[in-house]
C-alpha cells in the first residue's frame, strides 16, 4: 500500500469525484421520472391499454441491452462528457421507472377502482386520490431500482469522459494502483447504498398503513 | 371424547387471552357447535385441539389422552379440520385435494378412487366433472363443499369444522346440513362445529356453546340455551324471537293431538253425536274418493251449537280443505302456516294418512310449557 | 449493410468472444443456481437469518459494478481474469435468486398451508409439495432477471482481462468504431434474450397446471 497515493486518491481525486458522481446521478434520475412517470400513467389509460402492451415488451427488449453498449453508444452521436453520459443514463434510468408505474397502477384491483367511481370520483380524481397514491410504493421501488443502477452504470462514464468515481477506477485499472481502485470502487459502493437506504426509507414511510409486507 | 381442562390462549404480543380459562367436554359421537361474534376465539378453541397452535395455559384430552403427548402431525391425520378460509390446494386438481390425507395414510390408489367419487357425490358434484377441475375452476360454495370432502376423507372420528357451510347459498346450504345430519346419525362422530349463525347452531348442535370475548358464556343443548339464556348477552345474540326458535327445535308430531275421528260429508248432520261417541274432539270429512275435505273441531260445534245447520258446517269444513301439515313439519312453519291461512286449527298427515290435529292454543302451551323448563 | 460486412469479416473473432461470453455466462448461472436457492429455501425457515441474509444480498446488489470487479481483482486469489469475473457475477446473482426463492415461497397463501398442516402434513413435506411448487412462478421470475443481468454485466468483465463481446463495445469505444459497439450490443441482448426465452420456455411446461388454468 502506497500511503502518498492513497492521500492523492482520497483528498485530491475523490471530493471531485463524488460529487460529479453524485451529481450525474441526481439529474439523471430526475430527467427520468419526469419522462417516466407521465409516461406510464398516460400509458396506463384504458385508451392506451393496447399501446402500453407493446411498449411494455419493448423495454423489456431494452432491458437486454447491457449498460456499457448505451454508453458506448452514445458517444459517435453526442461526443465526450457529462452531457452524453447523464443522456445515455436517463434512457436506461427510466426503463424500471417507468415499468413500475404501469405494472403499480394496474395492481390497483378494479373493485377499488369501482367503489371510487360509484362514490362520484372523476377519473382525473381517481388517478390522484386512488391510483397513485397506492401505486407509489412500487413506483419508488422503480426509482429506487433506478438510482442503483444509475450510480453502478455511471461508473463506465469514465470511458467517454463523463467523470465521477469511474475516474479514479479506471485509472487504478490502467496503472494497477490498488489504492485508486479501492478509493473509487469503496466510494461507489457507499454511494450506491446511501441512496439506496434512504430511498427504501422514504418507501417504507409513505406506504399507506395496511398495505405492502 | 375431548376435553378442556381451564385452557387459556393468548397470543405474543397481546395482553388480552384469546381464550380465557375454558372448561368444557364435548362427549363422543355428539355435536358441539360454537357460536358467537366475531374475534370472541372460536377459531383459536378449535385450532388449539389439533395443536395448530399450542395452549397457553391448561389441558387439552381426546379420548382421555393428553394432545401434548401425540405427535402433531399424526394426531391432525387422524382429525378432520376443516378451515375457515377452505385453504384448497391450488395446484392440485379437487381429486387430489381430497386425496391428500387418504395418501399420507398410505392407502392404495383404487381405495382412494373409490373413496374420492364417493365423496364428491356425497357434497352434490358429479365425479366425472369435478374430478379434474382445479380449485380456480370452482364457485366459492363449490369450493367449501370440497374442503369439508376433504376433511373427511378418512373417515375420521373427530371433526373440526370452522365455519364450513359459510360461503355457501341458503338453499344448498339447507340442503348441506341436513345431508350432514343424516349422516352425523348413522356416523356418530365427534364435532366442533363453528358457525356465526345461531339458527345454524340450533339446528345443527346437540350442544351449543356460547363464547363471548374468549369466555364460555353459556354450554347447554339448544333448548336449554333458548329457555333458559343465562344473561342479557345470550338473550341478545338469540334475538328477540327466542321463542319462535324454540318451536323449532319440535316437530309437528310432538304435540299433534290423536283424539280424532273420521266420517263421510253424508254423516255431517250427525257428527256432533259421533264425536261425542268416540271421545274425539275433531272429525275429519272425507269426500267420496277417501280423501280429506276438510275437518270439524269441537270448538266449531260448542259455537254453533249441536244443530246448526249443515250449510254452516259444510262451509267451515271446505275453508279448511288446505288447512294440513304434515307431521315432520317444524312446530315453526306450522306456525307460520297457521297465520298465512288465517286458521287456529291443522290437520296432521303423515305421507296421505290422517294422524292427527294440532291446534295454535297446543303451539302456545308448548313453548309456554318449554319456556318454563 | 456495414454491420452485415463487420460481421462477415470478423465472424472467428466475434465468434470467439460469444463462445467466452457464453462460458461465462452459464458458468456463473450454474454455481449462482447450485448455491443460491438452497441458501433461499433454507432461510425460510427461520426470520432472522432471512432478514440477515437478505441484506447482505441487498447491499453487495448495490455495489457498481465496475467497482465490484476492481475489488475482485485486488484479492491476490483471485487476480485479474475469470476467476475474479466469476466471483463478482456470483455475488451479484445472490439478491434476484434468493430473493425472489424466499419471497415465492413465503408468499404461498397462509390458509393453504394452514390446511396442509392440519391435515397433518409435516413441515418439509409441505416445503417440497406445496410451497415450492406454488413459488415457480416467482422464482422463475428471479432467475430470468439473474439471466439477463448476468449476460449484461459480463461485459463489464473486459475491464478486468476477459476476452468476451464487452470487448467489442470496449474497443469500438477507443476506436471510434460504431459498428463494433452495435454488434457487440447485438450479439450480448442475442445471448440474453435466448437464454431468458429458454427459461421462458421450461417455466411454461414447469408451473403448475392449477395455476394456469381458470381464472385469472
Ligand atoms: N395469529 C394471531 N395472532 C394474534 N392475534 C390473533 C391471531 N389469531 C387470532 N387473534 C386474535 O384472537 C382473537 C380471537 O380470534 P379468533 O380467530 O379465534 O376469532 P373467531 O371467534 O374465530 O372470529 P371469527 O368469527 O371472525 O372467525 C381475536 O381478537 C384476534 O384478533
Ligand atoms: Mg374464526
Amino acid at each position: 500500500m502506497n500511503w502518498a497515493r492513497m492521500q492523492d486518491a482520497l483528498v485530491h481525486r475523490a471530493p471531485e469525484a463524488l460529487s460529479v458522481h453524485l451529481l450525474m446521478v441526481v439529474i439523471t434520475i430526475g430527467i427520468a421520472v419526469a419522462i417516466a412517470l407521465p409516461l406510464g400513467v398516460i400509458l396506463t389509460r384504458p385508451r392506451y391499454k393496447k399501446l402500453s402492451m407493446i411498449v411494455m415488451n419493448v423495454m423489456n427488449l431494452l432491458q437486454t441491452v447491457p449498460g456499457l453498449a448505451v454508453i458506448a453508444l452514445v458517444m459517435p452521436f453526442l461526443g465526450l462528457g457529462l452531457k452524453p453520459t447523464i443522456v445515455a443514463l436517463s434512457v436506461q434510468g427510466l426503463l424500471p421507472i417507468a415499468r413500475n408505474t404501469i405494472a403499480g397502477i394496474y395492481a390497483v384491483g378494479p373493485d377499488v377502482k369501482e367503489a371510487a367511481l360509484g362514490m362520484g370520483m372523476s377519473h382525473r380524481q381517481i388517478l390522484y386520490e386512488v391510483e397513485l397514491p397506492l401505486a407509489m410504493p412500487i413506483i419508488l421501488a422503480g426509482i429506487r431500482t433506478s438510482t442503483v443502477y444509475v450510480v453502478s452504470v455511471g461508473t463506465l462514464a469514465a470511458y467517454i469522459g463523463g467523470g465521477g468515481l469511474g475516474d479514479l477506477i479506471v485509472t487504478g485499472l490502467a496503472m494497477f494502483w490498488t489504492e485508486f481502485l479501492l478509493v473509487g470502487a469503496g466510494l461507489g459502493a457507499l454511494l450506491a447504498i446511501v441512496l439506496d437506504r434512504t430511498l427504501a426509507y422514504v418507501e417504507f414511510r409513505i406506504t399507506p398503513p395496511g398495505l405492502g409486507s | 371424547m375431548i376435553e378442556l381442562r381451564e385452557v387459556s390462549k393468548v397470543y405474543p404480543g397481546q395482553s388480552a387471552p384469546a381464550v380465557d380459562n375454558l372448561s368444557m367436554t364435548v362427549e363422543k359421537g355428539e355435536t358441539c357447535v360454537l357460536v358467537g361474534p366475531s374475534g370472541c376465539g372460536k377459531s383459536t378453541t378449535l385450532r388449539m385441539i389439533n395443536r395448530m397452535i399450542d395452549t397457553t395455559a391448561g389441558t387439552i384430552l381426546i379420548d382421555g389422552k393428553d394432545i401434548r403427548q401425540s405427535d402433531p402431525d399424526k394426531l391432525r391425520m387422524d382429525i378432520g379440520y376443516v378451515i375457515q378460509q377452505i385453504g384448497l390446494l391450488p395446484h392440485r386438481s379437487v381429486a387430489e385435494n381430497i386425496a391428500i390425507v387418504p395418501r399420507l395414510h398410505g392407502w392404495p390408489k383404487d381405495r382412494i378412487k373409490k373413496r374420492v367419487d364417493e365423496l364428491l357425490t356425497l357434497i352434490g358434484l358429479d365425479p366425472e366433472e369435478s374430478r379434474h377441475k382445479f380449485p380456480s375452476q370452482l364457485s366459492g360454495g363449490q369450493m367449501q363443499r370440497v374442503g369439508v370432502a376433504r376433511a373427511m376423507a378418512v373417515d375420521p372420528p373427530i371433526m373440526l369444522m370452522d365455519e364450513p357451510f359459510g360461503a355457501v347459498d341458503p338453499i344448498a346450504r339447507n340442503h348441506l346440513q341436513d345431508e350432514f345430519l343424516r349422516l352425523q346419525k348413522e356416523m356418530k362422530k365427534t364435532i366442533c362445529f363453528v358457525t356465526h349463525d345461531i339458527n345454524e347452531a340450533i339446528k345443527m348442535g346437540d350442544r351449543i356453546a356460547i363464547f363471548s370475548a374468549g369466555q364460555l358464556v353459556q354450554y347447554g343443548t339448544p333448548q336449554e340455551i333458548l329457555s333458559k339464556p343465562t344473561n342479557d348477552f345470550v338473550k341478545d345474540f338469540i334475538g328477540l324471537d327466542r321463542v319462535v326458535k324454540i318451536l323449532s327445535l319440535f316437530h309437528v308430531k310432538d304435540v299433534a293431538r290423536r283424539t280424532i275421528c273420521t266420517a263421510g260429508e253424508s254423516e255431517l248432520p250427525n257428527v256432533a253425536g259421533k264425536m261425542r261417541d268416540l271421545g274425539a274432539d275433531t272429525c275429519f270429512v272425507l269426500d267420496n274418493g277417501g280423501r280429506a275435505a276438510g275437518f270439524i273441531t269441537w270448538e266449531d260445534i260448542a259455537k254453533h251449537g249441536d244443530s246448526a245447520a249443515s250449510e254452516t258446517m259444510q262451509q267451515i269444513v271446505a275453508g279448511r280443505k288446505k288447512a294440513f301439515v304434515q307431521e315432520l313439519v317444524l312446530l315453526r312453519d306450522a306456525l307460520s302456516l297457521m297465520l298465512e291461512l288465517d286458521t287456529e286449527h291443522l290437520g296432521v298427515m303423515d305421507g296421505n294418512r290422517i294422524t292427527g290435529a294440532i291446534s295454535l292454543r297446543d303451539i302456545r302451551k308448548h313453548a309456554s310449557k318449554k319456556e318454563g323448563e | 449493410m456495414e454491420y452485415i460486412i463487420y460481421i462477415q469479416r470478423n465472424t472467428e473473432l466475434i465468434m470467439e468472444y460469444a463462445q467466452n461470453h457464453f462460458a461465462l455466462v452459464l458458468t456463473a448461472i450454474i454455481i449462482s443456481l447450485v448455491l443460491w436457492v438452497p441458501v433461499g429455501v433454507l432461510i425460510t425457515k427461520n426470520e432472522k437469518w432471512a432478514s440477515r441474509v437478505l441484506n447482505i444480498a441487498n447491499t453487495i446488489f448495490c455495489i457498481p459494478s465496475l467497482s465490484l470487479f476492481a475489488v475482485m481483482v485486488t484479492i491476490p486469489a483471485l487476480g485479474l481474469g475469470r476467476r475474479s469475473a466469476l466471483v463478482a457475477l456470483v455475488l451479484y446473482a445472490m439478491m434476484p435468486l434468493v430473493r425472489n426463492v424466499y419471497q415465492g415461497v413465503k408468499g404461498v397463501d397462509k390458509s393453504v398451508i394452514e390446511a396442509a398442516k392440519g391435515m397433518g402434513m409435516s413441515s418439509w413435506r409441505i416445503l417440497w409439495e406445496i410451497q415450492l411448487p406454488l413459488a415457480t412462478p416467482v422464482i422463475f421470475a428471479g432467475f430470468r432477471i439473474t439471466v439477463v443481468m448476468t449476460t449484461g454485466i459480463a461485459a463489464i468483465a473486459t475491464y478486468i482481462g476477459e476476452r468476451n463481446l464487452g470487448r467489442l463495445i470496449a474497443e469500438g469505444l477507443t476506436r471510434f468504431n460504431v459498428e463494433m459497439i452495435i454488434v457487440g450490443a447485438l450479439f450480448i441482448a442475442i445471448i440474453a434474450i435466448g437464454l431468458d426465452s429458454l427459461l421462458g420456455y421450461i417455466e411454461k411446461r414447469i408451473v403448475p397446471r392449477g395455476l394456469r388454468t381458470g381464472r385469472s
